[in-house]
């Protein structure tokens, strides 16, 4: 990790390209990590539980575009955002050189410029980062309701302005949660789409929100709601809340 | 339940049959495996031994996805078919003719989410079909319309690198599922959801988090990655009102530096509760009981398989057992209403990861992998067993089992964990055992005894699931294309059908209007163990596809 964002910086502040042995080097590490992992590529290319790489006359711009965007309908995923900028370059780059490709191109301009880069976050953004998407915090972690940086459900439209303190944030209002009613059962919900197929709406009753689609006319809104944002937040303390909203605000600059 | 078995102390013929009834399906077949008790069992016996020359396919549908293998276990109740496509593409079809009644495509998910294309089966119950699908989600459509009902997003796959690739099970008002993952850094669970409006009832982590008993089983913080992912479909008693499931091994799979502390006693409960069976209260999702199979595993030994509950007599005792192999091959016979270790038997014949197993269930002589060496393990991380799940007869008293004889070299690494990624930690290509000309076998196993009553061997790999009948027969299918059933009691093969593309799917028995129907799944695609094996045989290529071919006896004939 630490070799990618010297890697990074070199890339950006300094000049592309650098010693081309160092990033094949990096590629197969790359690779052997994060693609010849037993059930998907073999090693170094060789048949394994996807197809075999090695000597398959792939031209460079072609893994580049197999690599960022997969391939449909198959195992293969997109690794634009799953690979840093420079894991990007180099596996690509190593993939090549299995290819026959013996010096690829890894410049800007190359087959490489077109890929995207993730964004590095440092400090009490990257701790809020992680708090926010928190595994260990089961669904008392904000990514059940929201996405952010390509992570999370979208429950909650995407968080266009960040509330200044841990405070704020527990009082927020949420004029968009209504109550549902529905065979005699009221519920907090969140209002899709209405139409002819059906009433489509987020149960917010429980975490994880469910999402319905009842019969049309079957749910009657009222406009208010007891559900508050403070009571599906208290898997975080105050200085997590803040590091999270250190995040946000960085997360949405990016 | 409780009378027959003690009836079954003095007479264990009619104990015998009243079990018979709690395992056995009938006209229906209502889930993942039969029944709830996993046995792939029907009690039909229009199609036997003695008339099985004469069935003939009557009707094929072709779903039109093919992605990736079919692999789904069809649903049959009261005369119609649930079935889904790797791509979660449902289809409600009339079981006597294959007409489309409805059908229902779950939006593709973004190629940015990871994992493989695949779909076990739908569960059918609360008047709604549930599935699971690649990006984490839980969907209940209506059974009568194929109209989505609810959805409930359980995990993010490009987080966790986790996708639901498993059956549900439906377990009285609650649909309760498993997930994949658990070779990558991720902490395995399950899930339980009320069928009525999608609502969690309960989860239930493989590994305890901290204050939770088992804890101290695992080094450091490597229990928030530490794998287990319980990817398969569990079983359920009644009368117990417990839910089994097995669990998935710990990650990293081949190095266990940073998750078991040095000097560790591995002769039980290490890194809990993965590599294990383990039985759930049904209402809260509580831990009653656990058996772990591979403490420490350091092979990619799942334990995630399926769960057979039986009752049989041992040592002179009836007993409400379960069956479970390990995807080692060593299989366990339990007491499944205390865990009570019973006996147990190694199914591979080529095995060199342990020397062998004490008489209480201890390993011997493990043969770990190990830094800096490269070590030839089997059976390998494939599988002596791969998902495909076997049968039990209750005339015959045999488990039918689906064994592979595949190696690997395994060369372990210590890199650290990274949240959803591969956390396998090894180079492990499969190989082929040498001085062998058949790589695979089906076993009648008696679970009693332990012994191998016969086997018919098979030169490529088997990777579709078992199912046996009162016909006195076990239908299977090959990676050839082959559909064939073989003779119960002894195995000799009395029919053969050759469906054109390979065969990974799970065959199910039902009847429509008296009629017995045979129905099987085939398509092969190269994505994970196909693929091992298609490495194996590069000059065999299996053919892809994706259709459902149903047989029965002509018309006239019954």
């Amino acid at each position: 990790m630490t070799r990618a964002i010297l890697l990074l910086l070199a890339g950006t502040a300094l000049a592309w390209p650098q010693d081309l042995a160092d990033v094949l080097k990096q590629g197969e590490q790359v690779f052997a990590k994060s693609c010849a992992t037993g059930y998907c590529h073999g090693v170094r290319g060789g048949p394994g539980g996807a197809p075999r790489l090695v000597g398959r006359h792939f031209d460079q711009t072609y893994i580049s575009n197999v690599v960022t965007r997969g391939v449909p309908d198959t195992g293969m995923p997109s690794f634009a955002a799953r690979l840093s900028r420079p894991e990007l370059v180099a596996v690509v780059a190593y993939v090549a050189t299995l290819n026959g490709i013996a010096s690829p191109n890894v410049g800007p301009g190359g087959a490489a410029s077109m890929l995207s880069s993730r964004p590095t976050l440092t400090g009490e953004a990257a701790r809020g980062a992680r708090l926010f998407m928190d595994a260990v915090r089961g669904f008392g972690r904000c990514s059940t309701c929201h996405e952010v940086g390509e992570i999370g459900t979208s429950v909650a439209t995407p968080i266009a302005k960040v509330p200044p303190s841990a405070v704020e944030l527990k009082a927020l209002a949420t004029p968009d949660v209504k109550t549902g009613t529905i065979d005699g059962e009221s519920m907090p919900v969140l209002l899709l789409s209405e139409g002819k197929q059906g009433t489509v709406f987020y149960d917010l009753t429980s975490v994880p929100p469910v999402q319905r689609n009842v019969e049309p006319g079957s749910v009657k809104f009222t406009d208010r709601s007891n559900w508050r944002h403070s009571s599906v937040i208290q898997a975080y303390d105050d200085s997590e809340l803040a590091a999270i909203l250190t995040y946000l605000k960085a997360a949405i600059k990016l | 339940m409780m009378v027959s078995m003690r009836f079954s102390l003095f007479l264990f013929t009619i104990s015998s049959a009243l079990a018979q009834d709690a395992g056995a399906t009938r006209a229906d077949w209502p889930h993942y495996g039969g029944t709830h008790f996993s046995w792939r069992y029907s009690a039909l016996d229009q199609i036997n031994t003695a008339n099985v020359k004469a069935i003939t396919p009557v009707w094929m549908f072709q779903t039109g996805d093919y992605a990736d293998n079919l692999q789904a276990t069809p649903i049959v109740v009261d005369g119609v078919m649930y079935l889904i496509t790797a791509r979660a593409r449902v289809f409600a079809l009339d079981a006597a003719t294959g007409r489309e009644i409805w059908r229902y495509q779950y939006p593709d998910p973004p190629r940015s989410v990871p994992g493989f294309v695949g779909n076990r089966g739908v569960a059918v119950g609360d008047g709604k079909v549930f599935f699971g699908t690649k990006d984490d989600s839980m969907v209940a459509l209506d059974q009568r319309s194929g109209r989505l009902l609810w959805r409930v997003n359980l995990d993010d796959a490009r987080q966790c690198g986790c996708n639901i690739t498993a059956a549900p099970l439906v377990v009285k008002d609650k649909v309760i599922v498993g997930g994949t993952g658990g070779d990558g850094a991720h902490r395995g669970y399950i899930t339980a959801l009320n069928t009525k409006n999608g609502r969690l009832a309960w989860r239930w982590y493989v590994i305890p988090g901290p204050g939770e008993k088992g804890h101290e089983t695992w080094k450091g913080d490597s229990w928030i990655f530490g794998g287990g992912s319980p990817w398969l479909t569990g079983s359920f008693d009644p009368g117990l009102n417990l839910v089994y499931w097995g669990t998935g091994n710990a990650a990293a799979d081949f190095y266990d530096g940073d998750r078991v502390a040095a000097g560790a006693d591995k002769s039980k409960d290490v890194n809990l509760y993965t590599a294990s069976v383990v039985a759930l209260d049904a209402d809260t999702g509580k831990l009653r009981w656990h058996y772990q199979e591979v403490p420490d595993d350091l092979w990619d030994y799942d334990s995630a398989y399926e769960v057979l509950l039986i009752d049989r007599e041992f040592r002179g005792r009836m007993r409400q057992a379960l069956v479970h192999m390990n995807k080692s091959g060593l299989t366990s016979v339990l007491d499944r209403g205390t865990g009570e270790f019973l006996g147990s038997f190694s199914v591979p014949e080529v095995r060199n990861w342990i020397s062998g197993v004490t008489e209480d269930g201890k390993l011997v002589g493990r043969n770990e992998p190990k830094l800096g060496q490269t070590i030839s393990i089997c059976p390998s991380a494939a599988g002596a067993k791969s998902w495909n799940s076997m049968a039990y007869s209750p005339r015959t008293g045999f488990l039918y089992v689906p064994a592979n004889e595949i190696c690997n070299d395994i060369t372990p690494n210590n890199r650290g964990p990274e949240e959803g990624r591969n956390y396998m930690n090894a180079e492990f290509p499969v190989k082929l055992p040498a001085g062998r000309t058949t790589y695979s076998h089906v076993d009648a196993w008696d679970p009693v005894t332990g012994k191998r009553a016969w086997s018919m061997p098979y030169k490529y790999l088997l990777l579709a699931s078992m199912l046996a009948t009162a016909g006195d027969l076990v239908f299977t299918g090959n990676p050839e294309g082959e559909f064939f059933a073989l003779d119960a009691k002894t195995g000799n093969k009395l029919w053969r059908y050759q469906t054109g593309a390979g065969n990974r799917g799970s065959a199910v028995s039902y009847a429509v209007n008296g009629r017995q129907y045979i129905a099987t799944p085939t398509g092969w695609h190269v994505s994970v163990v196909g693929a091992m094996a298609q490495s194996l045989f590069p000059d065999q290529d299996w053919r892809l596809g994706s259709t459902l071919v149903v047989f029965a006896l002509p018309e006239n004939s019954r």
